[in-house]
């Protein structure tokens, strides 16, 4: 069977700015087939020090989070600071079709004047914390302050106590999926014969306009969503329960999920009992109906549980550690996860496609730093003195 | 007028809860004309919900729960029982009339109504079709359901998002899959737009909300399979960066005793800037214990109540923003009514005041990016059901009698429950 080249193979991104959520959002776009450049600064993108690292050694080419989201890009280090290093990105922009920025509010201002000013403006897509205008513009956050801002930091902790965010990073790979999600839209639309837009994605925004954007009960109702962690004593059973070898997770509580479940578990007569079926009545009955399921839940592990209750429609779910998740049946049936080899000749274990489509994805090796310098400047004219004066004036790596 | 970049795109929506119809709405507010295909005479999930209490307003519930209103912008909806087969017929025209068609149900279950992949492409050859089912279309675990939550736990995020010293049926369940796998599809069929300009066809995706998610948790399965180490619960705190934390204040606008700074320095910089904002400057400077990443490590405890400390003396607003002046890490974690009277989001014109016929005027998240020079705008409240049906089903070319008499089958309607 002849394959087909990748979705987007005719296409080239320029990834500036270094950070996580400018990576993440390059992506995807590298992952189908796009030529994607990383601009990183001279001492490498931030984002390859983040944790952890094969055999806990620090380097700047071994970092989990590079390792997975610089699949194969091409990496430039140019120092975009210096005027020498704005025209290296003023060739490199002209050639892109679209351009992501996460960098200081003020730089990404003065790029995206620049990027205007060309005959053939690509598409831009800028990423900020708060937003290029406001009383905030330009203040810095990192994954945990900037969560603070989107009201789900209070929405996932217990009332009262300390408020919660997500796993590190998860926040910021959001607002970078926003971005990704934007960025093609436009891109599509500018191959389509539309002008280049010009999109800008607020972190905050992002994170706080998605679907799970609990403040909408407080503007709907004048009330709180209840903040009760994990078991909800009101419409169960919802939340994380213990069984014989770890947890599960069970959304069960309304029909015709909780008549399901009653028939699960052997119970069928529950779902009519009164003190079930009644939603006023119900929350006094909490107690009752866990004296009956925990016993059952404690007989079983999670996976009996899992794959018992789904034949009978129940949304329940195991809770898997690190060590589960790639050996699951459902992950290996599917390949969800794949080991890629490094440029030490060692490998790695990275998710596979998010979305699969006949001859879409493949994840390249992650560029060791500057490692397409010289050739990116090459193609941009750069004679070879003029590539070593770069280098020896610091501006490129 | 909303955005023009996917002007002349139609995508047909048959999906419920919340991925599916955010992925419908990201769409429409894209500019593409987004028909929701809405359970018939069944009500879609999200259309009942009372959480916590009814929603506001007057007239069917289903049409005032903000669960469902929060997913539905920018679409018209069409109530339609594809199970009849008259009103399959109406879905094969639809089909037939779309780029774009999206599906939310446990894997197998749209095949069983007889609209699987190949029936779709032989209808409509350049239709891109995604399905985007918790599990995946295939596999093992083929027609099991989820919700977000469920996804979470499997994906392992549950498992080291809790608190540190609780045990895990503490930890909140999340529908953060919710949102990403919605982001995932406008990628996709942006992508196979690209494959249709490449091949003149159309695309079949397979979006698994868990694969998705599990790219969003790239260091969580790497601890295992470089160090074989568990990632364990960390609450606020990071293993490397001290101080780091969430830190109770002394009041602010989320309430006397429920008011709460983060913050961090991850530099020694920031960390001068803190301790300087804290009073005590010395405390970075040259010779002291906590001027050094490695001091700050060795006396995290030390310093987390120092940070404690100093929090707990004022509001939540003013600490954070005294930090954040010394160049620092710090903001309020703020609550509902703070979102609706931000002056950032106030500046920025980001909160969009929506008129629906039933709930009345709300104030509503606004829209995940701005767009020069067509900007998004909500142009459509959640739509009542099957508000757009003879609209719909009109531009298919079915006359109005014949939409009539449609409804007079209970094929297509614009209530629930007779």
């Amino acid at each position: 069977m002849t394959s087909i080249p990748r979705p987007l193979a005719e296409r080239r991104i320029l990834e500036v700015g270094g950070s996580l959520p400018v990576a993440a959002a390059a992506k995807l776009f590298s992952d189908y087939g796009a030529d994607v450049i990383k601009v990183e600064p001279i001492g490498g993108a931030p984002m390859r020090r983040l944790p952890p690292f094969l055999g806990d050694v620090p380097n700047l080419e071994s970092g989990a989070w590079h390792i997975a989201l610089d699949t194969g890009k091409r990496s430039v280090v140019v120092d975009i600071q210096t005027a020498s290093g704005r025209e290296i990105l003023g060739r490199l922009c002209p050639q892109a079709d679209l351009v992501l920025i996460h960098t200081t509010s003020t730089l990404a201002i003065d790029i995206r004047e620049d990027i205007r000013a060309l005959a053939r403006p690509p598409v831009v897509v800028v990423l900020t914390e708060h937003g290029l205008d406001g009383p905030r513009s330009g203040h810095i956050e990192n994954d945990t302050s900037l969560f603070a801002w989107t009201g789900r930091m209070r929405q996932h902790a217990i009332a009262g106590e300390e408020p919660l965010r997500y796993a590190p990073h998860v926040a910021e790979m959001q607002w970078a999926a926003t971005a990704s999600a934007a960025g093609a839209a436009a891109l599509w639309a500018h191959t389509d014969g539309q002008p280049a837009s010009e999109i800008e994605v607020s972190g905050v925004e992002a994170l706080t306009g998605n679907v799970d954007a609990w403040f909408v009960a407080w503007e709907f109702m004048g009330v709180e969503m209840p903040r009760v962690a994990g078991q909800s004593q009101t419409a169960y059973p919802a939340g994380c329960y213990p069984c014989a070898d770890g947890y599960v997770v069970f959304a069960a509580a309304n029909q015709p999920f909780f008549g399901r479940l009653c028939e699960g578990i052997g119970r069928p007569e529950l779902a009519a009992d009164p003190r079930f079926a009644d939603p006023v009545r119900k929350p006094l009955h909490f107690n009752d109906f866990i004296t009956v399921l925990n016993p059952w839940l404690r007989a079983r592990t999670k996976h009996e549980i899992f794959t018992t209750l789904q034949q009978y429609g129940v949304m329940v779910a195991p809770v898997l550690d690190a060590s589960e998740i790639a050996g699951d049946a459902q992950a290996v049936a599917r390949q969800s996860f794949v080991e890629r080899p490094l440029p030490d000749g060692q490998t790695a274990v990275i998710a596979g496609p998010p979305f699969r489509m006949m001859d879409g994805w493949e994840a390249g090796p992650p560029p060791r730093v500057g490692e397409h310098t010289d050739e990116v400047l090459r193609d941009l004219g750069y004679s070879s003195t003029e590539r070593l004066a770069l280098f020896r004036g610091g501006v490129t790596g | 007028m909303t955005s023009r970049l996917l002007d002349g795109l139609r995508a047909v929506e048959l999906c419920e809860v919340w991925a599916g119809p955010m992925a419908g709405s990201l769409l429409g507010d894209l500019g593409a004309d987004v028909v929701k295909v809405e359970s018939f005479p069944r009500n879609s999930m999200t259309r009942p919900l009372v959480s916590p209490l009814p929603g506001p307003g007057e007239g069917p519930v289903w049409e005032r729960s903000h669960i469902h209103h929060l997913a539905n912008r920018n679409k018209r909806n069409i109530a339609l029982n594809i199970r009849s087969e008259a009103g399959a017929a109406v879905f094969r025209d639809l089909l037939a009339s779309a780029d774009i068609f999206f599906e939310g149900y446990s894997a197998g279950t749209v095949d069983r109504m007889g609209f699987d992949w190949e029936t779709a492409h032989a209808i409509n050859p350049r239709l891109i079709y995604a399905s985007m089912p918790g599990w995946g279309a295939q596999g093992p675990y083929q027609g099991y359901v989820t919700l977000g939550s469920g996804l979470d736990a499997a994906g392992g995020h549950t498992i080291v998002r809790g608190y540190p010293d609780r045990p895990v049926e503490d930890t909140s369940p999340i529908y953060h899959s919710d949102a990403t796998g919605a982001l995932a599809l406008i990628f996709a069929v942006m992508t196979a737009l690209h494959r249709r300009e490449q091949t003149g066809m159309g695309s079949y995706i397979d979006i698994s909300q868990i694969e998705v998610l599990n790219w969003h948790l790239p260091a969580q399965v790497a601890e295992w399979t470089m160090n074989q180490r568990l990632p364990v619960r960390l609450g606020n705190s990071d293993t490397l960066i001290v101080p780091h934390g969430c830190f109770r204040a002394g009041g602010g606008e989320a309430g006397e005793d429920d008011s709460w700074v983060v913050v961090a320095a991850e530099t020694d910089t920031q960390w001068a800037g803190l301790a300087e904002a804290m009073g005590h400057a010395d405390w970075a400077g040259r010779g002291h214990p906590w001027a050094t990443i490695p001091g700050r490590l060795a006396a995290r405890d030390e310093v987390h109540n120092a940070v404690r400390r100093f929090v707990g003396g004022d509001t939540a607003e003013h600490i954070a923003e005294t930090i954040r002046r010394h160049g620092a890490i710090a903001s309020p974690v703020v609550a509902p009514w703070s979102i609706l009277a931000d002056p950032q989001h106030t500046h920025r014109e980001w909160l969009q005041s929506v008129d629906h016929p039933y709930a009345g005027t709300h104030l509503f998240p606004g829209f995940l990016w701005r767009v020069s020079p067509d900007a998004p705008s909500w142009d459509r409240p959640a739509a009542l059901v099957g508000e757009h049906n003879h609209e719909v089903l009109g531009s298919l070319g079915y006359s109005p009698q014949a939409i009539a008499q449609l409804q007079a089958d209970g094929v297509i309607g614009d209530r629930y429950g007779g």
